[in-house]
Parts: structure tokens; sequence; C-alpha cells
């Protein structure tokens, strides 16, 4: 079953005077359970991309079906209400909040959802990436690799549907790099759809397909 | 969100910024405190003047003569007779107490002590118009009235200025005789305090021994009189007047005008109220100010506060906060700080008003009252402020773009 499928896409910058274009008459689709990455270089549109599939952002043609659903019915509120409950982010400068410890920064989707049992499902969601020993301590009291973990535990607190990565190893050495993707491919493993973008190609050979953007358009498809 | 998660979160981040947060809240502590002491200094202030007043006898009528410049063709002054008429339930139904005073200054000795005290013959149905407060001993009777006996009952300040200030239980000044005009009066009975602008520098004796033996003659200065019921008071004033008029033959005809005066105290006691009023709205006014600077001192640091924690919105957004979320989060954040702030200075104002105690203010003593309505309007005052100053950064949080956002460094 299809999850996301983007169709005749396109997205333009409105900034005044000059217009850019960040995706160009994009399609693309991945099914339910697939592991994707977007490789591109520098300001070829993989952020443009992700920030549509998350539902952060609204495309300013074409369509966006998520899971069925045509995004572009929804308002404002359902938005918020999709990324809380059916995706998951991961970004590549963690995005933790810095006054709050780690268990309390993987609780956070818990707030927005009315959900309760939030210490108990916090503490597991950091056992399953392997980090509740720092439970109690704050973003600045940890790595780099430990912080992504908090947020990757974040991004999975709610049961996601998707997990959307933007470059979630580009702070990383390689050695915590290839631990990430084991990570994620764990979670491949349980059925959740996976999109990462990367700029390696030896984090991109984790996924089972990769599609090439250049200039908001999608260059090359290639498949595992 | 709940309310409850909201406050957690607010919480946190003013805890997060203890400095800040305490600066931020230092104008609402002072606006809050200010307020609440000013006007528990001003109920304080009115519930000792409406005492002293109530004490006084100020739901009394008071008829003296008239200043004797104002009348054409001579003053008839008050006299025993006119007092008379006055207790005649058929010609004044309107009025249930009649009491004369005959009041002269002279000088009182005991021992080495001389004093100037104010003189008052009485009759003793004046209790039911003052209040006056026995300490020791018994208050003057109509006995005494009949008699003319030389007995005398002494204010607070006379019995200190003839006895000195004793120590309670010390030899009793009751039963002594002191000397008025050179003739002994014996002291049955010494008052309390009154306290305030009544003045306790008194000595009470009977009327008739006053006007038989010290002033001679038959003349009463003031007549107090009580009307039989609140609503009858002008009743009370028109009977007097058409009785007084008669026994003074002044004709009915227009533009006579009356040798006497009665003094209607309602008036006073409703033209200081409204200085009281006039009072309390300019320090409201004062209270008002402090917390309008608090308010801008809140919405000021809840607008840097929103730039700042731009990234954090964000985050909060991407992972599924709506904008009322945000919004209602910002808000309740600056009415928890200002309620924080009014709750201190609430406090602050308690402990000074504690610490004060009893103060003079002119010749009145103030005891500050800090009643639950100051409480509650004190602190909805400062929650409101919050709200109100929380507003407008509130709406710039939530409408802020999650993009943007995540995108602020
Ligand atoms: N908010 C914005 N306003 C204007 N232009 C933007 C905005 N966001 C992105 N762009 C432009 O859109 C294009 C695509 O940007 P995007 O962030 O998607 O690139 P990217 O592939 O993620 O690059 P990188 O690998 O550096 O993260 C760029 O030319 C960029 O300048
Ligand atoms: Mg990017």
């Amino acid at each position: 079953m299809t999850m996301i499928e983007l169709t005749n896409l396109t997205k333009i910058y409105d900034t005044g005077e000059l217009k850019v274009t960040g995706l160009d008459d994009i399609s693309f689709k991945c099914d339910e359970g697939e592991m994707v990455s977007i490789m591109g270089h520098s300001g070829s549109g993989k952020s443009t991309m992700m920030n549509i599939i998350g539902c952060l952002d609204r495309p300013t043609s074409g369509t966006y079906h998520l899971d069925g659903v045509d995004v572009a019915s929804l308002n404002d509120d359902q938005l918020a209400k999709i990324r809380n409950a059916k995706l998951g982010f991961v970004f590549q400068s963690y995005n933790l909040l810095p006054k709050i410890s780690a268990q309390q920064n993987v609780a956070l989707p818990l707030i927005y959802s009315g959900e309760n049992h939030r210490q108990q499902r916090s503490m597991a969601a950091l056992e399953a990436v392997g980090i509740a020993v720092r439970a109690k301590h704050l973003p600045s009291e940890m790595s780099g690799g430990e912080k992504q973990r908090v947020a990757i535990a974040r991004a999975l607190i709610n049961n996601p549907k998707v997990i959307l990565a933007d470059e979630p190893t580009g702070n990383l050495d390689t050695a915590t790099s290839h631990s990430i993707m084991s990570l994620f491919t764990e979670l491949h493993k349980k059925g959740i759809t996976i999109v990462i973008v990367t700029h390696e190609e030896d984090i991109a050979s984790y996924t089972q397909r990769t599609i090439y953007v250049r200039d908001g358009k999608i260059i090359e498809e290639k498949k595992r | 969100m709940s309310i409850w998660e909201s406050l957690r979160t607010a919480w946190q981040s003013i805890f997060a910024n203890k400095l800040r947060s305490s600066l931020t809240m230092l104008g609402i502590v002072i606006g809050v405190c200010a307020v609440v002491l000013l006007v528990a200094l001003g109920q304080g202030f009115q519930t000792s003047m409406t005492k002293t007043f109530n004490d006084m006898g100020a739901s009394a009528l008071y008829i003296s003569s008239a200043p004797s410049k104002t009348v054409v063709g001579g003053i008839r002054p008050l006299t025993n007779e006119d007092v008379t008429a006055l207790q005649d339930k058929n010609l004044v139904p309107a009025v249930s107490v009649v009491s004369p005073t005959r009041t002269n200054r002279g000088t009182a000795s005991y021992g080495n002590n001389n004093a100037s005290e104010s003189l008052m013959g009485i009759m003793p149905v004046i209790t039911k118009i003052r209040n006056y407060k026995m300490d020791q001993g018994r208050f003057l009777t109509d006995q005494d009235v009949t008699n003319r006996a030389n007995v005398v009952v002494l204010g607070w300040q006379a019995e200190i200025d003839l006895f000195g200030a004793q120590a309670p239980g010390t030899t009793s000044p009751i039963g002594t005789y002191i000397r008025i005009s050179g003739m002994k009066f014996q002291v049955v009975g010494t008052c309390q305090k009154f306290g305030g602008f009544a003045g306790d520098s008194y000595i009470l004796m009977p009327l008739t021994t006053m006007q038989s033996k010290i002033t001679g003659g038959d003349v009463v200065q003031q007549i107090g009189i009580l009307a039989s019921k609140p609503d009858q008071v002008d009743t009370a004033i028109a009977q007097v007047t058409a009785v007084l008029r008669a026994r003074h033959f002044i004709r009915t005809v227009a533009g006579a005008a009356d040798d006497f005066s009665i003094t209607d105290m309602r008036e006073t006691l409703n033209s200081m109220e409204a200085t009281l009023a006039a009072f309390s709205l300019f320090m409201g006014a004062v209270g008002a100010i402090s917390l309008i600077v608090g308010g801008i001192g809140i919405m000021n640091i809840m607008l840097v506060s929103v730039t700042e924690r731009t990234r954090e919105i964000g985050i909060r957004k991407a992972i599924g906060a709506r904008r009322r979320d945000i919004l209602i989060q910002f808000l309740i954040e600056a009415a928890a700080l200002s309620l924080t702030g009014g709750l201190i200075g609430l406090g602050l104002a308690v402990g000074v008003a504690h610490a004060m105690g009893q103060i003079t203010l002119g010749q009145t003593q103030v005891t500050p009252e800090i009643s639950y309505s100051i409480v509650f309007i004190a602190l909805g005052v400062s929650i409101g402020t919050g709200l109100l100053s929380g507003t407008y950064p509130a709406f710039r949080a939530g409408g802020l773009d999650p993009i943007e956002s995540l995108r602020h460094e």
C-alpha cells in the first residue's frame, strides 16, 4: 500500500523580488514499510521535500497524499495532529529542548496527544533506543550520538507510521553514524516507513532505494 | 494539551530563567503591594473614623443657639424649659432622647495637680447618644441630678492630668475629692479612652449641679436629640423647629430666621465618606499606574522570550503542538508570572501591615485592614494584567511558521 505519494508537486519560495524554485514538478511514491533515502547536492531541494512530506509546509502546486489522505484538504490543526500521531521527525541538529531532561523531551509529543502513562512510555522508548541510563540527563550533558538516540526515541513515542530523518548522521562520526543507521534498520524491520536524507553513499546503502535530486527534480533512482 | 500541562510547562520556563522572571515580576510585586497597603490603610482609617463618630453620637442631632450676629432682634438662649418642652411626647413624637448639656472650661485640682478641663453638665440619658465606657466606678445617675450632688466622672485624660498615669491596680481615684471652683467634688467614676478627635479631657457632672453651683442660670448650651426611628430624622427636625420657634416667639412668616441651629452629624459623616472615597480612588489610580507599568514589563519580557524561544516553538509545532497549544502556553506563562508577582506583593503587603500594627495618622489610630475582597481583587487583577500583557506575545508565538522557527538560530 502506498504511504507517501507526491504528484507533480512544485514548491516556489517567494522572497519578494525573486522567486526560488525549491521543488520542480516532482512525483514520488513510497510504499508502507519501505526505507528510502534522498541524496543530492546542497540546495537541491531535499529539505524542502522533507518539509512537505512532514506536513510542516504546503506545496505551491501538485498534490500530496499521506496514507491515502489528501493533505491539502486538512487545516493547520489537523496537520498538527498528523505530525503528532503519524509522523516522527529526526533532525541533523537533534532539536531537543535544552532545559528539560532526555526523558521529558521524549515525553513531549505525548503532552500534545493527551496521552497518559507518559513516564513509563517515555522510559520504554528510551530503552528501545538503548539510552535509558541517560533518562535524567539534560541534552547539554550528552554526546551527539546520545542526543540523536533521544531524538529518535521522541520520534517513536507515538508509534508513528513514518519516520522522516533529515541528515540524521550529519553531525556524527562514522562509527556513531553506523550505529544510528542500524537503529533505523531495526525500526524498518518492525514495519515503519522511513525516509532519510543524506549526503553519504554508505549511509544511503542501508536503505532499499535511493532517489537523487538536483535543482528540485528527481534525476535518478537506484534500487538495492 | 491540558491546562495542568500548560501550567507545568510555564513553571519550568519561569524557573529556568529565575533572574529574568524575578525582575519581570518586580513591577507587579510593587504594584500589588502598594495597592493592597493603600487600600488596607484606607479601610482601617474609615473603620477608625466611623467608630469614633459612632462613639461620639453621630446618629444624634444637636441643637444649639445660633451665633448672635445672625439673628435680628436678639437671641433667646436654650433653657431648661425648652428641654422640658422637647421631652413632651405630644409635641415632638418623633424624638425619643433629649440630652441637654452645659459645657464650661474650668480648672480642676487634686493635691498639687492643676488641670484645665472641659467641664460638662449632663443628664444620664446622654449615654444613649454617646458611648461612655466606664473604666472604674459608676456613671452619673438621676439621683445625682435630683440632689444636685457634687459628684464627677473623669475622662481618660482628665484622670491622668489629676492623678497621674498610674499602674493598674494601684490606688483608685474613686471616692477621692477633687476641687473645682473652690468646691469639693467626689469622683464616682472614670471613663475609658475615646481616642481620635473625640478628646478625653473632660469632667462630667450633673447638669443641675453645673447650673446651680458653677454657671448659674437655667441656660443649656446644647441639646442632643435622637429620632425615634432612623427614617424619622427629618420629621424630628421639623417638629423640634416648630416647638422652639413657638417658644422663642419667632413669627411663622417667611424670612424670620431661627435663633437656634440643628446640626445633623450625618452630613458630616457623608462628606467625610465622600472625601475618603475620593482618596481611595486616587490611591487606586496610583496602584493602577504601577500595575500598567508592571504589565508593560511583562509584555516586553514575553516578546523577548518569544523571539528567544522561536526554535523551541518550532520544535513543539513539529511534534504536534497546535497554534492554540503554543498560544495558551505563553498566556499561562504570563499569567503565572504575574500571579506569582501578585502573591509575593500580597505577602509583602500583609507583612508590612502586620509590622506597622497600629499607626497614628493625624489624631486617628489606624490599623490597616486586609480584607478578603482586597486579596481576591489583587490576585484577580494580577492574573488579568498577565493575561492582558501576554496576549500579544502569545499570538505572535502561536502564529510562528514551524519551518522558519526550526531554522531560527
Ligand atoms: N524559506 C526559504 N525561502 C527562500 N528560499 C528557500 C527557503 N528554503 C529553501 N530555499 C531554497 O530552496 C532551495 C532548496 O533548499 P533546501 O533546503 O531544500 O536544500 P537541501 O537540498 O536541503 O540542501 P542542504 O543539503 O544544504 O540541506 C535552495 O535554493 C534554497 O535556497
Ligand atoms: Mg537540507
